[in-house]
């Protein structure tokens, strides 16, 4: 019994202090990405509704429309649109209302013939 | 399939904390008492949350990487006792009923039982992207997601959501913290509509 | 076993005289013969006679373009996958079931029972017994028209169900799907006498999401997603097996960064996940300080993971033909040792306390001749002296280099699983600390072009920390998947569980069992 609480004194307290201060080891999870709306042309955006394995992302007429709720942060339209998308860094994601979750990206229109 | 009748009348699917408040008075003065006493008494209800709950988790079908993460929440690196949370077995204590999983049909009783059995005011977080209606759609096999048959409080991202995310997401289910992803564009060099 | 059995490279030259000119293609690790439905039961029986020849998984797929609705089930190919572990090879044996019935397998290796009730309630042929078939997969509200690999059964699976009198002294007490703090939904049906564990049956069917079927129809890295997320704790060694069987239909040769870096994730996954068992063998027995202390070792073996391949739970760390992600060796040799040595100081303390250790010795004894007989797999075989590893008797790259060492037991008891799992954790260690010496830098995206030759069809495993995981997947022209078989370690495990927990054991010893298991319910209800 002493042996156990004299290794618990010496490894000290590993707790972490969030929500009061943000724990380090966040920088390391990963997180729904971020689009740079000027780089996302419709070729892009058709791009990158393909390789979504998780319905998170799909159009509808000029917009791209990502559900960061089914994101599972798989980076896989960061890989296949690295100059389009990036990491958000955004792990605190939960709301209270869902749709807070659905954002709409306007698409540059397509020029008319 | 039976599926989970949704919250008691009165309440609007996402608001379940509210206890049966039926907002159609005879009269409008009538109806803005009826509301400020059902503000208050939502009030009240937070408080009584807000330092201590008891959670209830519900696997309805997930990959079993969701609920490593939820016992991580008792464990030292989180430890969720700090917070003024417990995890209780009895439904009967719970206040919050935290529930992974696609919700998979064959599940439809046992869930439907499990939120029935808990007393209101109750929570209702759903959380992980299969909760979420990513991953698996909805189909013969599974509903697709909570929302489908819970009224659901909190919805927590994540593939699978951090412990980290599972605190942030259950201090915002007591309001001790507020949901900011609803201000968060995941957008630079343009706004989203 | 008798000396004069043959071994396995002796029964592959039998098979083409017992079946009858069978064709058989050997690649040096997969033999492949197929056999006429006729001649199956002598083949069966000579495999089964033959010494270190495991039969590891029975599955089935539809024939050519497969019948239309509504019709009588056409043509199904049956396979049985055998491990010729002693010659380092698997064998694929193929055989086409052309009126719904095949010559029993579980008469012949009691392992394939479960198989054969899967394999009824997905296609609806059987074996040619009267024995009743059990519901394993599909759940009682799954009529003819719930979606199926192939056509229903005709009749119904019976449902298990234990006699509510047993001798006047027995009851039946359900437990679950609903289970206490963040545990899956798993029904159990346990008689007992009192205090007694009479029978345990389990019911798996509640979290059956359908996975083989939806692989159906998507090309091999749509499928890989789904399959990391059907058991998120095996994800690496489910992933490696799957896409080491898409590479091998496809023709792809994978990078030699995508190799080691795997092999580093499998390892990584193999550490959390006993670092997780003896937390749980903690929590079960009542010890919270140690519990606490094994959860320490698990945070920060997950945050190795995440420091290294960008996820805690590996996602993505496998990719077909391609490394998924480059691991990041820096943080691997600064975190990984301090994680390590958490788990050794929290495991040596534990093993020194006698209120801990006495309530594992002797719990839960699954002696060899069981462990064989159910085809087990994982610790939990090895525990108790069936030295089987898919690393060191079926090493694919770079387990050929840098070779792993099964650990073994003989007692067949929850702390003889323990210790096993212990001896892993020290030897994943070690074999992460020799490939990342291995290291290779670079690597990107492979395209999914089918090259060499493409077979069409493939076979590819891994070594979980439960077991052997075994994947088989067939390609069509057009690079979509028409049939992949996953069949995870929890498949063939979960049916020691009750034998385990039967003979001289208490109902507190179930959750210690359950523990030294360390299974999943998604693993086997797929």
């Amino acid at each position: 019994m002493p042996a156990w609480f004299l290794r618990g004194l010496r490894r000290g307290v590993v707790t972490t202090r969030y929500p009061d201060r943000p724990d380090p080891s966040a920088a390391d999870l990963p997180t729904p990405p971020r689009f740079r709306a000027g780089q996302l042309t419709a070729g892009v955006a058709g791009r990158l509704v393909e390789v979504c394995p998780s319905r998170a992302l799909w159009r509808e007429d000029d917009v791209l429309v990502f559900d960061a709720g089914a994101c599972t942060g798989c980076g896989r339209c960061e890989r296949a649109a690295p100059e389009a998308v990036t990491a958000s860094g955004e792990f605190e994601l939960a709301v209270t209302a869902r749709d807070h979750l659905i954002k709409r990206i306007p698409l540059p229109r397509q020029p008319r013939p | 399939m039976n599926a989970v009748s949704p919250a008691q009348p009165g309440c609007s699917p996402g608001r379940a904390r509210s206890a049966g408040i039926d907002g159609q008075g005879s009269d409008a003065a009538g109806a803005a008492e009826i509301e400020q006493a059902a503000g208050q008494l939502r009030e009240r209800i937070d408080r009584q949350f807000r330092r201590s709950l008891h959670i209830r988790t519900l696997d309805t079908g997930s990959c079993a990487a969701c609920e490593q993460e939820i016992r991580l929440l008792a464990a030292p690196h989180y430890d969720l006792h700090r917070l003024g949370f417990f995890f209780t077995p009895a439904p009967r204590h719970a206040d919050l009923l935290l529930v992974t999983g696609p919700i998979v049909r064959a599940m439809d009783v046992a869930v439907r039982k499990t939120y029935e059995a808990m007393p209101g005011p109750k929570i209702v977080v759903a959380t992980g992207a299969c909760a979420l209606g990513g991953v698996l759609g909805p189909d013969a096999f599974v509903h697709g997601a909570v929302d489908a048959v819970l009224p659901v409080d909190v919805w927590i991202p994540g593939c699978p959501p951090s412990p980290l995310a599972l605190l942030h997401g259950l201090l915002v289910a007591v309001g001790r913290l507020a949901g900011k992803a609803g201000e968060l564009a995941f957008v630079t060099e343009g706004t989203p509509r | 076993m008798t000396t004069t059995e043959p071994g396995p490279a002796a029964v592959l030259k039998e098979i083409p005289r017992v079946a009858g000119h069978a064709q058989v293609r050997d690649d040096g690790r997969l033999v492949t013969v197929r056999v006429p439905a006729a001649q199956l039961e002598a083949v069966a029986h000579l495999l089964a006679a033959t010494a270190d020849a495991r039969l590891a998984d029975v599955f089935a797929a539809e024939d050519g373009a497969g019948a239309e609705a509504g019709t009588a089930p056409g043509s199904v190919m049956l396979r049985l996958v055998w491990g010729l572990d002693a010659n380092q090879r698997y064998l694929v044996v193929e055989s086409v079931i052309e009126n719904e019935r095949y010559p029993s397998l579980s008469d012949i290796a009691p392992a394939a029972f479960a198989e054969e009730c899967e394999i009824y309630e997905q296609f609806g042929i059987r074996p040619d017994t009267h024995k009743p078939l059990n519901r394993v997969m599909l759940p009682p509200q799954a009529g003819p028209d719930f979606p199926r690999l192939g056509h229903p059964p005709a009749q119904p699976p019976a449902d298990v169900h234990a006699p509510h009198v047993v001798g006047g002294h027995a009851f039946e007490f359900p437990v679950g799907p609903v289970r206490q703090l963040g545990a899956e939904s798993l029904y159990y049906g346990l008689v007992t006498s009192g205090e007694e564990v009479v029978d345990l049956y389990l019911f798996t069917w509640h979290k059956h999401r359908g996975v083989e079927w939806r692989l159906r129809g998507r090309d091999a890295r749509d499928a890989l997603f789904l399959v990391e997320r059907m058991e998120g704790l095996s994800a690496v060694a489910n992933g490696w097996a799957f896409a080491s069987a898409a590479e091998s239909a496809l023709g792809i040769q994978p990078a030699r960064p995508a190799v080691w870096a795997r092999a580093i994730a499998l390892e990584l996954e193999r550490l959390y996940n006993h670092a997780a068992a003896l937390a749980a063998l903690c929590q079960t027995t009542g010890l919270s300080v140690g519990q606490s202390a094994a959860e320490i070792a698990l945070e920060r073996f997950l945050r190795v993971n995440a420091a290294v391949f960008g996820h805690r739970y590996l996602f993505g760390a496998v990719d077909v033909g391609s490394p998924g992600r480059m691991p990041d060796l820096g943080r691997l040799r600064g975190d990984l040792p301090g994680a390590y040595g958490e788990l050794c100081r929290a495991a040596d303390a534990l093993l020194r306390t006698n209120s801990f250790v006495d309530r594992l010795e002797a719990t839960g004894i699954l002696s060899a001749e069981q462990a064989r007989r159910l085809g087990l797999v994982g610790p939990v075989a090895r525990a108790s002296g069936v030295t089987i590893d898919s690393r060191a008797d079926h090493p694919a790259a770079p387990y050929g280099k840098s070779r792993a060492t099964a650990v073994t037991r003989a007692e067949g008891d929850v702390l003889a699983r323990l210790q096993v799992m212990l001896g892993e954790a020290a030897e994943s260690v070690r074999l992460i600390g020799e490939l990342a010496r291995a290291a290779d830098a670079g690597g990107s995206l492979a395209d999914l072009v089918p090259g060499g030759n493409p077979r069409g069809a493939g076979l590819g495993w891994a070594e979980s920390s439960r077991g052997e995981s075994l994947a088989w997947v067939a390609f069509g022209d057009d690079g979509l998947i028409t049939r992949a078989r996953l069949r995870p370690a929890a498949v063939r495990n979960w049916r020691g569980f009750d034998d385990a927990c039967r003979s001289q054991n208490v109902f507190t010893d179930i959750p210690i069992i359950e523990a030294s298991f360390w299974l999943t319910v998604a693993g086997t209800a797929r």
